[in-house]
């Protein structure tokens, strides 16, 4: 017998028997496959309220199980079927919190292409719903650091520091925070292309404009990252964003 | 047709003034030719993209009805992007300040207070290609057409939230089979929603051929995550690009400066390692209508792609 899902079920617990008699009645064929019981008790339901109460999270009630987000997902599809969003609201929602800790290393994958929201028939916002349990799960120290929370981070504060961002000091900075040894200039304290230790398919990719000669394109890049584009009414607005963040606590 | 409107504000975001700056030129020079004006949204601030959401729920919300308000400022009731996540990011503030009055008014509460117009009302915002499609449309296209894209086969790629979630872009969804009166928010002018098909129609009528690419022109490129998790990323742009290829594209159309980035840099990557079948360039739309209406490859900076398309183009006598 097909166990659905099967990935939810740790490997010991399933036995699988030569011969099964039950009851005097032998089982055997079909039927010798046993998933052993398991006992509960830790549910958290103050980590469901949390979600609820926020503004994005809140759909979570609505939604009834039925997997269509699963079964839409590129990422439990073909990268890993341990990523399941079904699954993440439901523990969410009991607050089975050591279940959704051992998730922990796939659950920061989602690509957030949103088709599980998408085709969502209850209107759960499945996306952001399952980013507001992770927000929540880093808040309460649940989860460690994860690659793309490090970037998103990385990401909102060169928005909060220039109003806008920079596709090249986003590359060069992200190479830095991976552990490369990024040469910087000592006056802006900015990553120089290049000078450093660089990864050896960017070098190759950023040959081609160099090879075409095509100059205007490489000096507008590197304008950019001299000069951060900034947007230039700012600063007002930005203590007003950091208020709203630090209410948050999404500044640390 | 004329649902939009002619004249509308213009959101490039900050990539087109970068890295991506061939599709900001590019969709000048189509809009130009198709008689629509766009109106430059003087001093914009970052939407906040895929990422900023994960950290700060209001913040993000701020960042992008301080857009808007510029907008409204311009006079403009429509935002156009022409990028996916741009567009999705306004249209999720656009859903969250609609529908609960509460956080519309705090967020314009907080507008005041960072020295911004408060907003009298909220502006719609439209994918470029949507508005393309809309106020010009194939028929347009098709007399401006100067130098049809005669024997491309392209591949178009729409990514994934060009028409998702349909709760922001408000599509009609077919999975969701709920009746009409039930989806107030549906717009005419969306395209559909599983199954795109504007930038399939555009192209057509500029002469190009479309070549079988469902499912994967509106799989995931894994763009938000393209730098923190390359294995994924890498994953299903292999997907993307081998389909493509094996589907007999020369090159793929898209219409998103982060699928866009995401496909040329992992495409590299992948022929590094040596996997068959993935040395399908890239272009925006934008690119191969500016080449059809007659610009020449320098006018719509094909030099800038990475992936370097000129070669399938000159071969073809495009470029």
């Amino acid at each position: 017998m097909a166990i659905h899902e099967r990935s939810l079920v740790e490997p010991e617990r399933i036995v699988r028997k030569e011969r099964l008699v039950i009851d005097g009645v032998d089982v055997s064929g079909d039927w010798n496959l046993i998933i052993l019981p398991r006992v509960i008790n830790d549910y958290d339901l103050d980590f469901a309220k949390e979600i609820i109460n926020s503004p994005d999270g809140k759909t979570i009630t609505l939604c009834y199980q039925c997997s269509y987000c699963t079964a839409s997902c590129p990422v439990h599809n073909y990268w890993d079927e341990r990523y399941n969003p079904r699954h993440f609201i439901y523990l969410a929602r009991l607050g089975l919190i050591d279940e959704l800790q051992k998730r922990a290393d796939v659950m920061w994958r989602c690509v957030s292409c949103h088709k599980c929201t998408h085709r969502c028939p209850k209107g759960v916002l499945v996306e952001e719903v399952l980013k507001v349990i992770l927000r929540t799960m880093a808040k309460k120290g649940l989860i460690d650091e994860y690659p793309s929370k490090k970037f998103d981070k990385f990401f909102t504060e060169s928005v909060l520091e220039y109003g806008r961002i920079e596709d090249g000091e986003l590359l060069f900075g992200w190479i830095e925070k991976q552990g490369y040894n990024v040469v910087k200039d000592p006056i802006l304290k900015k990553p120089i292309p290049f000078l450093g230790e660089t990864p050896e398919w960017l070098k190759q990719l950023v040959m081609k404009p160099i090879k075409s000669m095509n100059i205007s394109f490489l000096v507008l890049n590197a304008k950019h990252m001299l000069f951060h584009p900034r947007t230039k009414s700012w600063n007002k607005f930005k203590q007003v964003l950091r208020k709203v963040m630090q209410e948050e606590g999404a500044l640390t | 047709m004329g649902v939009i409107g002619k004249r509308v504000a213009y959101y490039p975001g900050c990539s087109l003034e970068g890295a991506a700056r061939a599709y900001d030129v590019s969709t000048r020079i189509v809009a130009r030719e198709l008689g629509l004006e766009l109106d430059y949204l003087e001093d914009y601030n970052c939407c906040g993209a895929m990422e900023s959401k994960n950290i700060t729920f209001m913040g993000t919300l701020l960042l992008n009805a301080r857009n808007m308000s510029l907008a409204r400022k311009q006079g403009h009731d429509v935002i156009v992007a022409p990028c996916n996540g741009c567009s999705f990011s306004l249209q999720r503030a656009e859903y969250f300040l609609q529908t609960d009055s509460k956080i519309f008014e705090r967020v314009n509460a907080l507008l005041k207070e960072g020295g911004v117009d408060p907003l009298d009302k909220i502006p719609e915002t439209y994918h470029i290609l949507e508005w393309f499609y809309h106020e010009a449309g194939p028929q347009k296209v098709k007399e401006k057409t100067k130098r049809p894209l005669r024997g491309l086969k392209v591949a178009n790629y729409y990514g994934c939230l060009y028409t998702r979630p349909h709760f922001y872009a408000r599509t009609y969804s077919h999975a969701g089979g709920q009746s009409e009166e039930a989806r107030p928010r549906r717009r005419e002018t969306a395209d559909d929603d599983e199954h795109p098909y504007y930038m399939n129609a555009l192209l057509e009528a500029a002469g190009a051929t479309s070549v079988e690419f469902e499912p994967m022109h509106t799989q995931c490129c894994g763009g938000p995550h393209s730098l923190s998790d390359e294995q994924v990323s890498e994953k299903f742009v292999m997907m993307i690009l081998q389909t493509a290829k094996r589907n007999g594209a020369d090159i793929i159309a898209t219409e998103c400066p982060l699928c866009h980035a995401s496909l040329e840099m992992y495409r590299h990557r992948l022929m590094m390692k040596g996997v068959p079948d993935v040395d399908v360039p890239a272009a925006y739309f934008t690119q191969l209508l500016g080449l059809a209406f007659g610009y020449s490859a320098n006018d719509v900076k094909l030099k800038d792609n990475l992936s370097d398309p000129l070669p399938v183009l000159k071969r073809l006598g495009l470029a």
